[in-house]
């Protein structure tokens, strides 16, 4: 782990003992509240049928059921039966009123039973499942991939956090900046799509924090967005992400600096150096095409490649140049942090994380509150419905005996 | 002298039981909207879209595409057409307040949406159904712009001016004016060049209900 290699030996040892308080505390990830709830055993095969039924009866299947499926499932094969009534439910009319609490359970039992692959692959797909997990299931889901060192997942699931816009809570933000650093320090190889995604991400988290972290995020971000908006234009930046729609990221990153230049905020230096590394690949890139491009068929690319983004290509250069200048004022003002931005990530999160867990988890335990009183109404609002119909039925039988009789 | 007419009442029947199942065969909006994005034709009618339109289709996307990824299909969110960003400089979006989604759609795509629309910085007051719901031109106003984008200062309008009335009906409105009160010492009238009412078809159903409402029945 990057981690261990800016520690002394003689830390070592300290840090292996403090590393998993780094991250969420056992008390968060701890479900011994979510176990305590009052339990609803039902059999699942029984509920199967029952939903099975009213599907085929073209009747809509009310959110209790799921939420008992989800919540009695007890085995790695019910996971997936579970994940099935989850997609009938979200293709059937009552798709809006899949429960809070049955997003929480479903993902908790995924973890549990070691089906966490599961659980990302219908996060991914939550157009199809309905699953729009809230802050803390967020954060849990996160914890248990960086636990495991899987900084790719984790990744992947801080893009669905900012698919859904939804970096309010400061440990969020805490644990998202911790999953991109670590993930940007192995260096990996990216494509278009994944540059964007992170982008996206650390532009999203850092706006939301007003330290060294939080700006250079935000540099990371826009740099990686203005890439893709070079080489692919900005509709393919855009869309499908909630993300501004003006042209000029890499503008809006020098303008991150500016900033840094004028407030008291430094920015690390290998997001500065990452910076550097990127325009001078698309100053080489931008010369190679303009080299090639004699062809005719040329043509054709050139009519689909936007006016304005070509405007926005052409002002490469002129970026390429004023990062320098920006750069040197802020390496002359001292503004520049030596620390790599993971190695920051981690110094916040050991300042800051166990303060903003504890209003998370009482918030936590009020929603459970919540969640349960509300399943009570809607086991007593079934029951209701189901003695009204009852009675129904009898008068109906009743009245029917008497016709015969008559 | 008219013979009676026979009472066709399983004829009656039939076409009750047609309706009924016209009305619940009716193509849901899934299948109305489906479109096919290689020969931009829409299946169901097989009409094809108009050319100017076939760069927005390719690039951006309809409004459900944008609520089918969002937590409660995108309740409270605002969002802006591409067309309205080109056009208009004073922010125009819609907020959604309800949604009713078609759960036949592959990937929830298709549906109604309701809200409060912003036309040109001026907020309406109630809530409308979203109108051109269907077409490829929405984007998503993202929470950290939102703030942004609907700040706006309208410009003071511009005062209204006056305009002398044709001779002719000025004449009659003069004497109309002497015959109410007898004398001519009031000003001269004038006509204000702004329009009060928007003539467009809700004004005029409304003002077909006020009437039937006035007049009641013929007898």
């Amino acid at each position: 782990m990057a981690y261990e290699s800016d520690l002394e030996l003689g830390d070592q040892v300290y840090h292996h003992e403090t590393a998993r308080r780094w991250l969420l505390s056992a008390a968060y990830t701890d479900s011994k509240l979510w176990e305590a709830r009052e339990k609803d055993p039902q059999n699942l095969a029984v509920l199967a049928n029952t939903m099975d039924r009213t599907y085929d009866r073209n009747l809509p299947v009310s959110s209790l059921t799921v939420s008992r499926f989800v919540d009695n499932i007890s085995s790695r094969e019910e996971v997936d039966q579970a994940e099935y009534y989850l997609y009938k439910f979200r293709h059937s009319p009552n798709c809006w009123y899949l429960r809070d609490w049955t997003i929480h359970s479903w993902i908790r039992q995924c973890l549990k039973y070691g089906a966490r692959e599961k659980a990302l692959h219908t996060l991914k797909n939550k157009v199809q499942y309905g699953i729009f997990p809230d802050d803390f299931t967020f954060n849990l889901l996160i914890d248990s991939y960086i636990k495991d060192g899987d900084f790719k997942s984790s990744c992947s699931v801080v893009e669905e956090v900012m698919l859904q816009e939804a970096f309010d809570l400061p440990s969020t933000q805490i644990l998202s900046l911790y999953a991109l650093g670590s993930y940007l320090a192995t260096r990996p190889q990216l494509t278009v799509a994944e540059e964007r995604g992170l982008g996206a991400s650390l532009l999203l988290c850092g706006l939301k924090q007003d330290n060294t972290v939080g700006l250079s995020a935000q540099l990371l971000g826009n740099a990686l967005l203005g890439k893709v908006e070079m080489l692919k234009g900005i509709h393919a930046v855009f869309k499908g992400m909630p993300l501004f729609w003006g042209r000029g990221y890499l503008g809006r990153a020098l303008a991150v600096m500016e900033k840094a230049a004028c407030c008291e905020v430094k920015l690390s230096k290998d997001t500065l150096d990452y910076m550097n590394d990127l325009l001078q690949e698309l100053s080489s890139t931008s010369d190679s095409d303009s080299g090639e491009e004699s062809g005719g068929d040329e043509d054709k690319k050139e009519n689909a490649v936007d006016e304005d983004d070509q405007a926005e290509q052409a002002k490469l250069p002129q970026y390429a140049s004023r990062f320098k200048e920006l750069s040197s004022q802020l390496e002359s003002q001292g503004k520049v942090d030596s620390a790599s931005f993971q190695a920051l990530v981690t110094v916040l999160a050991q300042q800051n994380l166990a303060a903003v867990e504890k209003p998370d988890l009482e918030q936590y335990n009020s929603r459970i509150q919540a969640w349960e009183s509300e399943k009570r109404q809607l086991i007593q609002r079934e029951k209701e419905m189901r003695e009204k119909a009852e009675q129904e039925k009898q008068e109906r039988l009743a009245a029917k005996a008497a016709a015969q009789q008559a | 002298m008219v013979k009676k007419k026979r009472l066709r009442l399983i004829a009656e029947m039939a076409r009750k039981i047609r309706a009924y199942r016209e009305l619940k065969s009716r193509p849901r909006e899934s299948q109305k909207y489906a479109l096919d994005y290689e020969t931009m034709r829409r299946p169901h009618t097989g009409k094809m879209l108009p050319v100017l339109a076939w760069q927005d289709v390719r690039r951006e996307s309809r409004l459900f595409s944008l609520l089918a990824g969002m937590r409660m299909f995108g309740v409270g969110r605002l969002f802006t057409r591409k067309s309205w960003l080109e056009e208009h400089t004073e922010p125009s979006y819609w907020q959604i307040t309800k949604v009713k989604v078609d759960y036949t759609s592959e990937n929830m795509d298709h549906g109604k949406a309701w809200g409060v629309l912003t036309y040109k910085g001026k907020q309406e007051s109630e809530v409308k159904e979203v109108d051109k719901a269907v077409y490829h031109d929405w984007r998503l106003v993202p929470k950290h712009m939102e703030q942004q984008f609907t700040d706006f200062e309208p410009l003071p309008e511009p005062p209204v001016r006056y305009v002398p009335y044709p001779p002719l009906l000025r004449a009659m409105l003069l004497a109309q004016q002497k015959k109410t009160t007898g004398s001519i010492v009031t000003k001269e009238p004038s006509l204000p060049l702004q329009r009060d009412v928007l003539l467009n078809k809700d004004y005029f159903r409304k003002l077909e209900q006020e009437r039937q409402r006035t007049e009641g029945t013929l007898v």
